[in-house]
């Protein structure tokens, strides 16, 4: 007896409509096949699928089976294919119909249940879109699945149940989303737990609100990472839109904890400056985001930027300009979206302790040269905010009152973040963006209107500090979203000359 | 192959005077005696300071423009530094090699080797060739940036820094030695602070050593123009920078004034050319 499962295959991003077609044949010596370009997990699935039913306390019938995964030239990979099989084969067995317009999805357990399953959002976005009535997968997985409205979500805790409800005994119940635990841990620090450094977290609240990308330099021990970590903490939470866009790459790379509903918060992703290129930015033999996509509207930290390999640095520079990635592989070919701050946080030398009040830097000026010129101008032309970090003496700080008083929390931080956020959205509400920082040349042109005082400063710095052409559209974007903090429609004097301050300096000696 | 020996009459008669000079100078430029007429040695640490660029700039360059020729041994930090400034306002200035005239060392400043040629400096070494500098050859080339010069300067120097032998070798041959105080705190200011204890003459200004050629510049160290129209913040700013460079947070809780606001103030102000910056903190230009 032939039975066609519908289930459903993600590439990337990307859904495809699959049939998982099991034959039973009543002749033929006993076994169990399947063609259709299985991969490794895929072809094992075979073991959980025979164990399961067996651990179901259900007869495993000692036929022929063969199992086709249609279209048969793609590439299979993952191990959702265990219940679309599994259920081929009980109805093969057991006769009972299967519902119109459904879909089947999920990994076997050997004792029968069913696993968290990555993907499972994906899956739902694509039946929606295909009309598709029914969805079948995991408990695990069906919360995150069930923020799409309009299609039945069905968790299966497993096979006893499905089976159940297949032939009409039980009724399962469609899921309903909750809006459970975060999978996103909220920033270690908060930011009024920093002494001092009142620039640095100016620059770090401007970076915020406009989505500006931030470059710190300074000693082992000035407090770079701390500001770094604190910086999720003023964020505003991500919009329904940027949920869902967020949420779509983490359930593709199963990043959604069992029971996990949709992302909420900003990622604040910290790879380590070991990462290889795929890994940065997505690939694999079979296409996966990298931590670029994974920083998705949220923040990308890279520590030590100096340290990582220059391939995989250079490789930042079109997913910065561009906001999205595209894969291209023999086989695959994959665009994953990256709209993220990059924080990158770097030592001045290679020593660490150059311009250090108390350490003396032991660094030859070539070796200084060489390390910074591992950063390419291309990566810094896309970097708007440069600051320098000064180590802090926290001891005299601390038992300074007045310091102690202007501390604020990152709470009240965020409140002016997501206000001039709130005014840029304005803006931009025709032009598809959300921040400063994504504005073209052209967008800078039409919003930047800049009076003559204001251009004349810029001209006159750009003179006195050598800024290239592209530093000043720069300092046009910053200058823009200091304006915003102060709800001010004008960019006015002060604006641009607080600008001024975060441009990058040239290394003068040497 | 451009060279000078000892018997000849180009040859400067003031290196001609010190224990073991050179038998024959092979240099680079166009060889003229009168750059030897007036000549100071300035050398200091390769770990320069901030402190220690302004003080070469500042003294440097008047010294210069006054019509002494600047020697110094094109190392980089306060030597390089010292080529500069003397370059800077089109003064002479010679760079003594220690290695083959034919070699540039440190290789990546090219670009000033190439200035000082071009702009009627002088390069000289006793090795001919292109053989490579050797821990020997520092203190050789030393003796001959001190011995070129009726006095040397010592900028910043550590208390193992080359630039003692050159201080101590300028002691023996009987010529004056000038050093520039440091602050005590300062690792590369213990090796100058330890000359001046021992005898040195303290500079505090360019006529200090200008005194000595019998020359005069103008103004007094710091003596900028003094500017007018500012405002009661940048008056404040001006006062607490006069005193020490600073940083923007440590400038703005001596001030009472938002970091971001202050910001923007001393954008402006380096604008006018009221202050600078360097290594992250302002100074008053």
């Amino acid at each position: 007896m032939l039975v066609k499962v519908p289930s459903a295959l993600n590439l990337g991003l990307e859904t495809l409509a699959m049939e998982v077609e099991v034959n039973v044949a009543s002749r033929g010596l006993p076994a169990f096949e399947i063609v259709g370009l299985p991969t490794k997990t895929v072809a094992e699935s075979k073991e959980r699928v025979k164990t399961a039913i067996v651990n179901s306390n259900i007869e495993f019938p000692s036929r022929r089976i063969v199992v086709n995964l249609a279209p048969a030239d793609v590439p299979k990979q993952g191990s959702f294919y265990d219940l679309p099989i599994a259920v081929g084969i009980l109805t093969a067995v057991t006769g009972c119909p299967l519902p119109k317009k459904s879909l089947f999805f999920g990994e076997l357990s050997l004792d029968g249940t069913l696993r968290h399953t990555r993907g499972a959002l994906l899956l739902a976005l694509f039946a929606k879109e295909r009309g598709i009535k029914n969805i079948f997968i995991p408990k695990l997985s069906a919360n995150e699945a069930a923020i799409i409205k309009g299609v039945n979500i069905y968790p299966i805790d497993s096979l006893n149940q499905l089976l159940l409800f297949l032939c009409g005994q039980i009724d399962i119940k469609p899921a309903t989303h909750c809006l459970g635990q975060q999978p996103c841990i909220s920033a270690e620090f908060d930011m009024s737990e920093i002494l001092g450094q009142e620039r640095a977290k100016r620059a770090i609240e401007i970076a915020a609100a406009g989505g500006h990308n931030l470059f710190m330099v300074g000693s082992p021990g000035s407090g770079k990472t701390m500001l770094a970590r604190a910086f999720s903490g003023i964020l505003p939470l991500l919009n329904d839109k940027e949920t869902l866009e967020v949420t779509k790459i983490y359930s593709a790379s199963g990043l959604i904890p069992p029971l996990g509903s949709v992302i909420r918060t900003r990622p604040f992703r910290s790879p380590h400056h070991t990462i290889s290129d795929a890994g940065l930015i997505g690939g694999g033999s079979h296409i996966r985001p990298g931590e670029i996509s994974l920083a998705h509207r949220g923040v990308l930290f890279l520590d030590e930027f100096n340290e990582f390999s220059r391939m995989a640095l250079e490789t930042l520079r079109q997913p910065l300009e561009d906001g999205r990635i595209t894969i291209c592989r023999s086989r695959e070919k994959s665009t994953f979206p990256c709209q993220f701050i990059l924080l990158a946080s770097a030592n001045p030398c290679p020593c660490g302790y150059l311009y250090h009040p108390k350490k003396v830097c032991i660094c030859r000026p070539r070796e200084i040269e060489r390390y910074r010129k591992k950063i390419s101008g291309p990566i810094l032309d896309r970097i708007d905010l440069c600051l320098e970090v000064p180590v802090v003496n926290v001891k005299e700080l601390s038992g300074d009152e007045t310091v102690r008083k202007t501390l604020e929390p990152s709470e009240l931080i965020a409140q002016r973040v997501i206000r001039a956020r709130e005014v840029q959205a304005k803006r931009f509400i025709k032009e598809g963006i959300y921040t400063n920082a994504e504005m073209r040349n052209r967008q800078i042109k039409k919003y930047c209107r800049l009076c003559d005082v204001v251009t004349e400063i810029l001209i006159k710095a750009g003179m006195n500090f050598n800024l290239s052409a592209r530093s000043f559209f720069k300092m046009i974007r910053v200058a823009r979203t200091i304006a915003d903090l102060e709800d001010s429609q004008e960019i006015e004097v002060s604006h641009m000359a607080e600008a001024l301050q975060y441009r990058l300096r040239e290394n003068k000696n040497g | 192959m451009k060279i000078v020996t000892i018997n000849s009459s180009k040859y400067p008669c003031l290196l001609k005077g010190i224990h073991q000079p050179p038998e024959s100078l092979y240099y680079k430029g166009r060889w003229r005696e009168g750059i030897f007429k007036c000549c100071l040695a300035v050398v200091g640490a390769r770990a320069m300071t901030s402190y220690g660029r302004r003080v070469t700039d500042e003294l440097v360059s008047k010294v210069a423009e006054a019509g002494v020729t600047i020697v110094s041994g094109f190392m980089y930090g306060v030597d390089a530094q010292a080529h500069r400034a003397a370059l800077s306002v089109d003064g002479k200035t010679i760079a003594v090699m220690p290695c083959g005239i034919d070699l540039i060392h440190p290789e990546y400043q090219d670009e000033l080797y190439r200035q000082i040629l071009t702009k009627n400096g002088l390069i000289i070494s006793e090795i001919e060739g292109s053989s490579p500098p050797g821990l020997w050859t520092y203190p050789r080339r030393n003796r001959i940036v001190a011995g070129l010069s009726q006095a040397t300067l010592v900028v910043e120097a550590g208390l193992k820094s080359g630039s003692l032998i050159t201080a101590d070798l300028t002691k023996r041959f009987g010529r004056k030695l000038f050093v520039v105080p440091g602050p005590l705190t300062s690792s590369v200011s213990q090796g100058t602070l330890q000359l001046i204890k021992e005898g040195a003459s303290m500079v505090t200004s360019a006529d200090d050593i200008l005194e000595v050629y019998g020359l005069k510049s103008t103004g007094a160290y710091g003596a900028g123009p003094r500017q007018k129209n500012l405002n009661f913040l940048e008056r404040k700013i001006i006062e607490k920078l006069a005193q020490e460079p600073r940083e923007i947070d440590v400038l703005s809780r001596l001030v009472h004034t938002a970091s971001a606001n202050l910001g923007a103030t001393l954008s402006l102000m380096q604008l006018r050319g009221l202050v600078n910056e360097e290594e992250g903190k302002y100074y008053v230009s």
